[in-house]
């Protein structure tokens, strides 16, 4: 009974400020919208028409492209961070929480900042295509403002999120397990797949959720680093909140986004195995 | 620091000390001077001219007098440096000067409440959401005589008619930005948006109504209007616009600066400030009309200083103040006036002083209260697109 009031302070401030909020959208989902007023609600008129307003096909196109950028974010970062972890883990000594800072130092300044920066390197006159035009390989590219620009960003913003959880994993990985596979006859190619992903899966999974999750309802990097054919569902969903005036529309679609993700997550546990976690 | 000091300040430290009762005493006065200081850097923060009073609380009730400071929020780079000094001056009212640099911040600062605040500087689409929420209250225009220098197109404007709530400030247009070395034709209209050499170099406006006054205009309609058939025309005209512009944006000061856009639906005073660190750039009102905006002093609902406010709106449509804020800021001002002292070569700037037959293409954005949705509706359209 002692220890259960350890719990009392997360209790309440999971209760004031996730649950308590989640039930106001919840509430907004189900009201009437307005100028004046952005939501009217009463519950003799639950307006269940906000989520079929929310699934209208016009914007499938939108969803379909949040899910293709966060795939590829989420993909990039484990291309990136991957070796790095590894790296980072096996080989980077008594210098080891060095390099962890180093990872985690972008997050003192503040994300706006840093994805304004990004607009500064990339954008037509920037810094990337002077590099290249001096490399000799042509100066007018278009990077700003296009999806090349919004999957960077979230790369570049979430790939933190991939690195620390992988470098736990590969941190406690027993190295003899690595040897014993090469011992055994297995190659390089083969160790890896058989021996050291298995290992540090649990790694991978919390990362790719880290990653996948909030790339998909990200609003701020493709409204800074995109154009008009990048918008996100997160943008359309701050837009309901702003020159679209549908309060309750955009508490439907943030509910809904939060119904699919839960729903792939567990899919993705299923898949994996929840084990891995 | 001399010798007595030194030792009664050692005693806070000495629990053991004889000198409890001095200990305590000592204990409270720290805390008080460090109260003291906090309130002084509360106080200086606001920066600016700042008043010396700062901890007292001012009655707010009618009967007594207001105590003689103001506080006032306004746009960065959007004052005379002599207006408060020499209104502080006249009549020995301290201004406290603070500054935001959009629309959302104010709202989103006056919304939550308890901001302060006496003066502050809306842009008229602004001023109507305030006005609906509540958050600013009703002007008392028998002290506001001046309002008689006012032009009558701020008198009865769509906006706020009867300056019930607002006094004007400065005003300007929603037209269009661009750099006349990379346009590649002549820009007149707001048909310029389909110059090859602008195709995916441009920008129309984030904000619904701005967009579609755009739109409106391009197709000879009104731009306040609720006929469905044109807002549908207008919503047609701006997805196939869309087709050809990089973003939808309201933050293309910095892009048509730097060259990322060359073409952007923008504010005159913007473009008018990028002009001083590009020539390059270029305002135009397009020929078949654009939007007027006005900022505007209101005062937010329970200020405590409100007569203050009125005084200080008074002084600003005195013919000489009014005329000194223009010609520092380069806008255009309300204020008839002060025409007779402001510079002849903002005068005979038609982008500032377009002729009567221009203004009367520029109407002021309508406040349509419900019925705004019609815009919000069709945006979102456009947005998904």
């Amino acid at each position: 009974m002692k220890g259960n009031l350890l719990l009392l302070p997360a209790s309440v401030w999971f209760a004031l400020l996730l649950v308590i909020p989640l039930l106001i959208i919840v509430e907004y989902s189900l009201g009437k919208r307005g100028v004046i007023d952005p939501v009217h609600f009463t519950w003799s008129h639950l307006r269940f028409a906000n989520y079929k307003d929310a699934l209208d096909p016009d914007r499938l196109p939108i969803f379909v492209r949040s899910i293709e950028y966060a795939a590829i974010s989420t993909f990039a970062c484990v291309l990136l961070g991957f070796p790095l972890a590894y790296w980072i883990a096996r080989f980077g000594g008594r210098f080891r929480n060095v390099y962890l800072v180093l990872v985690v130092i972008p997050f003192l300044t503040s994300y706006l900042i840093r994805i304004y920066a990004w607009q500064v390197i990339l954008q037509d006159n920037g810094l990337l295509n002077r590099l290249s035009g001096d490399l000799g390989l042509g100066s007018h590219h278009v990077f700003l403002n296009h999806a090349f620009a919004v999957n960077l960003g979230l790369t570049y913003g979430f790939l933190p999120f991939m690195i620390l959880p992988l470098y736990a994993s590969i941190e406690r990985m027993d190295v003899a397990l690595v040897e014993a596979s090469y011992d055994l006859g297995h190659g390089k190619i083969s160790t890896f797949f058989r021996v050291i992903l298995p290992t540090v899966s649990p790694g991978l999974v919390a990362g790719v959720l880290l990653v996948f999750i909030p790339a998909v309802g990200d609003f701020v990097t493709p409204s800074l680093l995109g154009g008009v054919r990048t918008q996100m569902i997160g943008s359309t969903i701050a837009d309901q909140f702003g020159g679209s005036q549908n309060w309750p529309l955009g508490s439907a679609m943030s509910v809904l986004l939060m119904l699919f993700i839960l729903a792939g997550v567990f899919v993705y546990l299923r898949r994996v195995g929840e084990e891995a976690l | 620091m001399s010798d007595p000091d030194r030792v009664s300040l050692a005693f806070i430290w000495d629990t053991a000390s004889p000198h409890f009762s001095r200990r305590a005493f000592m204990k409270t006065m720290a805390f008080a001077s460090a109260a003291g200081f906090v309130a002084a850097c509360g106080g200086s923060s606001k920066g600016g001219t700042t008043s010396a009073g700062g901890s007292t609380t001012p009655p707010t009730f009618d009967p007594k007098p207001e105590a003689k400071t103001l506080n006032f929020y306004n746009w960065t780079d959007y004052i005379a440096t002599d207006t408060i000094p020499n209104f502080q001056k006249d009549t020995g009212i301290k201004v406290t000067y603070d500054n935001y640099s959009s629309n959302d911040e104010l709202f989103a600062k006056m919304r939550t409440g308890g901001s302060g605040f006496d003066i502050i500087v809306p842009t008229d689409a602004t001023l109507v959401k305030m006005k609906h929420a509540g958050l600013v209250q009703p002007l008392d225009l028998s002290l506001i005589p001046n309002v008689k220098n006012l032009d009558p197109r701020f008198r009865t404007a769509a906006y706020d008619p009867g300056n019930q709530y607002s006094i004007p400030w400065q005003w300007g247009t929603t037209g269009i930005g661009f750099d006349k070395t990379k346009v590649g034709g002549a820009v007149t209209d707001w048909d310029a948006f389909n110059l090859p050499a602008v195709s995916g170099k441009s920008s129309y406006l984030d904000e619904a109504r701005d967009a579609f006054a755009m739109a409106l205009f391009a197709l000879k309609k009104d731009p306040n209007t609720l006929d469905s058939g044109d807002l549908d025309a207008a919503e047609q005209y701006l997805i196939d616009l869309k087709k050809k512009i990089q973003k939808i944006t309201s933050d293309y000061q910095d892009p048509l600066k730097s060259g990322q856009l060359v073409m952007a639906q923008a504010y005159s005073g913007d473009v008018f400030t990028i002009q001083a660190d590009n020539a390059k750039i270029e305002y135009i009102i397009p020929k078949s009309g654009a939007l007027s905006w006005v900022d505007s002093m209101a005062i937010p609902k329970g200020a405590a200083h409100p007569k203050n406010a009125e005084a200080f709106m008074n002084y600003i449509l005195d013919p000489k103040v009014g005329a000194a804020l223009t010609n520092f800021v380069n806008y255009g001002s309300p204020n008839k006036a002060a025409e007779p002292y402001i510079n002849k070569d903002i005068l005979s700037n038609p982008l500032i002083y377009p002729s009567p037959a221009e203004l009367a293409k520029l109407p002021f954005q309508k406040d349509l209260g419900e019925d705004e949705l019609a815009y919000s509706d069709r945006w979102d359209k456009v947005k998904t697109a």
